[in-house]
């Protein structure tokens, strides 16, 4: 059963469509990132996946339960972090704790300590006195202390620092260890790569791409320079594989699609005096998908 | 259910203990004020006829013929700043959800709890309508207060004034109703404030107007007010039960078509 199942998922606000028949799986016990820029539909898609709003057309699902329909049942099995976070101004760790365990009929003291501890968030403080990064910890807290057996986070390492971000990810990937699936949402690669195996691309409301972090690292650009011995042993002709952008006596600065094996594979046997091949260049693959995104739009 | 319950007492516990404060207080000042203006205001009776039909368009019945102690009493619940206490307070705390929440973000955190929306709205209007009880109770005592200080030979029976209360209270219950739909149909609680306050001024007006102008006296029945008649209550002693389930009638189809636009609606905080 997967933990989140959408089939043609619409939302449309009159004219102006958030999200436009999207088709999205994410098994359960997953890592998935969910990417895209800004008004891409991430966020509306996760207020879809909560119940905070009512589809177009098309269906989603959270374990099987649909997630308009029968939203209560949903919000049992998900913790929640809303990527434009506010929270009650009198509200305390300890307090929100509290009212939330009572809510959800579970005593959630415990498992708050340990993450206030974690987190080192001083659970006596109100929000009304929190710095914007205690506030995104207190939300984390929140959304982490019934042990749901869903994530979805929006945005979570904004306003963190680098430290607690790395401190954040470690313990996502506990949590997805014990099994439980973390839906990853956010507009900057680098958040997604740090946690995620799999992810979604989203764009004008449709997913452009799903698959791993491995197939698309497979798929992204490398950067490569090669220095030959002399101008002389350098080939007139460059492979197909290899895009040459510049040529300067005996030094190519080129790119590559996908793994460098070919490569290493042709200059065996030429004169090569130095050669960097960069890590893939995923940065650049997400951002080929936002131009095609501004090309199509203009 | 308990936890939105406590949410809710935990933010309005501080305007209702002001509310109820000063209604008390309010209704002590009455008792100690309007006997003191009972004698002049015959006197201006008399002289100026046209401060009659003020007086009796603000109680929204005619007042006779002399300022009689069962007028005095009424104005005690008529009125303006009386009234607009208890509206206000049933406003503020009506608006909170879903157009309160909506517009500071919170409603995010909350309903991403497994909670239906009708618990979630059911479980604040309780408050509102508890807390609406205190603020009611704030009348009472003051009434009561103010009766030790100023007890006139004829003043009001104490159920006489737990009829009037009756009355008020299902007036509040209206009113707080119409707030919660008004609520449940916009996404910013200023808004939602100044058009629950524009219906109750409204109907202030036209129970105005209705005693010196026919046609608005034709449509008169459309305000609330037109149910809410202290001084008939003082005058018969008799149960206003008829305007007691109008009141409760309009709150009651109010407050369900607030719940049921609040669950049918999309919850948009950008």
């Amino acid at each position: 059963m997967p933990a989140i199942a959408a089939r043609g998922l619409t939302k449309r606000y009159g004219t102006r469509v958030g999200v436009d028949g999207l088709d999205l799986v994410v098994p359960e016990g997953s890592l998935f990132g969910f990417l895209g820029p800004n008004g891409a539909g991430k966020t509306t898609t996760i207020r879809l996946l909560l119940g905070l709003m009512r589809a177009t057309s098309g269906e989603a699902s959270v374990f099987a339960s649909d997630c308009w329909r029968k939203g209560k049942t949903v919000r049992r099995d998900v913790g929640y972090l809303p990527g434009d976070l506010r929270l009650y101004p009198w509200m305390t760790a300890r307090s929100g704790l509290s009212l939330f365990g009572r809510m959800r009929g579970k005593d959630l003291s415990a498992q708050g300590r340990e993450l206030t501890d974690l987190f080192d968030l001083d659970p006596a403080i109100p929000v009304r006195k929190m710095s914007q990064g205690m506030r995104q910890k207190l939300g984390l807290i929140l959304a982490m202390a019934h042990d749901p057996r869903l994530l979805i986070l929006d945005e979570p390492t904004s306003a963190l620092d680098p430290i607690v971000q790395e401190m954040l990810a470690e313990h996502l990937r506990s949590l997805w260890r014990d099994g439980r699936t973390v839906f990853f949402s956010s507009h900057t690669l680098s958040a997604v790569e740090r946690i995620c195996d799999r992810v979604a691309i989203v764009r004008r409301g449709r997913i452009v791409a799903d698959e791993t972090l491995e197939s698309l690292r497979s798929r992204a650009r490398r950067q490569v320079r090669i220095e030959f011995a002399s101008e002389a042993d350098a080939p007139e002709v460059a492979p197909e594989f290899l895009d040459v952008s510049r040529r300067e006596a005996a030094t190519w600065q080129a790119e590559i699609d996908g793994e460098a094996s070919a490569l290493l594979e042709w200059l065996k046997g030429r004169s090569v005096r130095d050669l960097s091949i960069s890590p893939p260049d995923l940065e650049s693959l997400f951002h080929s998908f936002y131009r095609d995104d501004e090309g199509s739009s203009s | 259910m308990i936890g939105l319950i406590l949410k809710s007492v935990r933010e309005t516990w501080v305007i209702t203990a002001i509310m109820g404060a000063a209604m008390l207080a309010l209704e002590v000042a009455l008792h100690v004020i309007l006997p003191q203006f009972q004698t002049q205001a015959d006197d201006l009776f008399l002289q100026v006829p046209f401060i009659r039909t003020v007086i009796s368009a603000l109680m929204g019945a005619d007042v006779g013929e002399s300022f009689t102690t069962t007028l005095l009493q009424a104005i005690l619940w008529l009125h303006p700043v009386v009234l607009t206490v208890a509206w206000a307070h049933a406003i503020i705390l009506c608006t909170r959800i879903p157009a309160g929440e909506i517009e500071r973000g919170t409603i995010d955190v909350l309903l991403a709890q497994p909670l239906s929306r009708r618990a979630v709205y059911a479980g604040d209007s309780l408050v509102c309508l508890a807390s609406g009880l205190a603020v009611l109770l704030g009348a009472f005592l003051g009434t009561r207060i103010g009766a030790a200080i100023w007890t006139p030979d004829d003043g009001a029976l104490v159920s006489t004034v737990l009829l009037i209360l009756l009355n008020f209270a299902a007036l509040y219950v209206a009113v707080a109703g119409l707030a919660s739909l008004v609520s449940a149909l916009t996404s910013r609680r200023g808004k939602a404030m100044g058009i629950a306050f524009a219906i109750v001024v409204g109907s202030f007006l036209l129970n105005f107007l209705a005693q010196a102008w026919e046609p608005a006296r034709a449509v008169s029945f459309l305000g609330v007010l037109e149910y809410y008649r202290p001084a008939d209550v003082l005058r018969t002693g008799r149960a206003p039960v008829g305007d007691v389930v109008t009141l409760l009638a309009i709150g009651a189809a109010s407050w369900i078509a607030g719940c049921v636009v609040f669950q049918r609606r999309d919850i948009a905080t950008a």
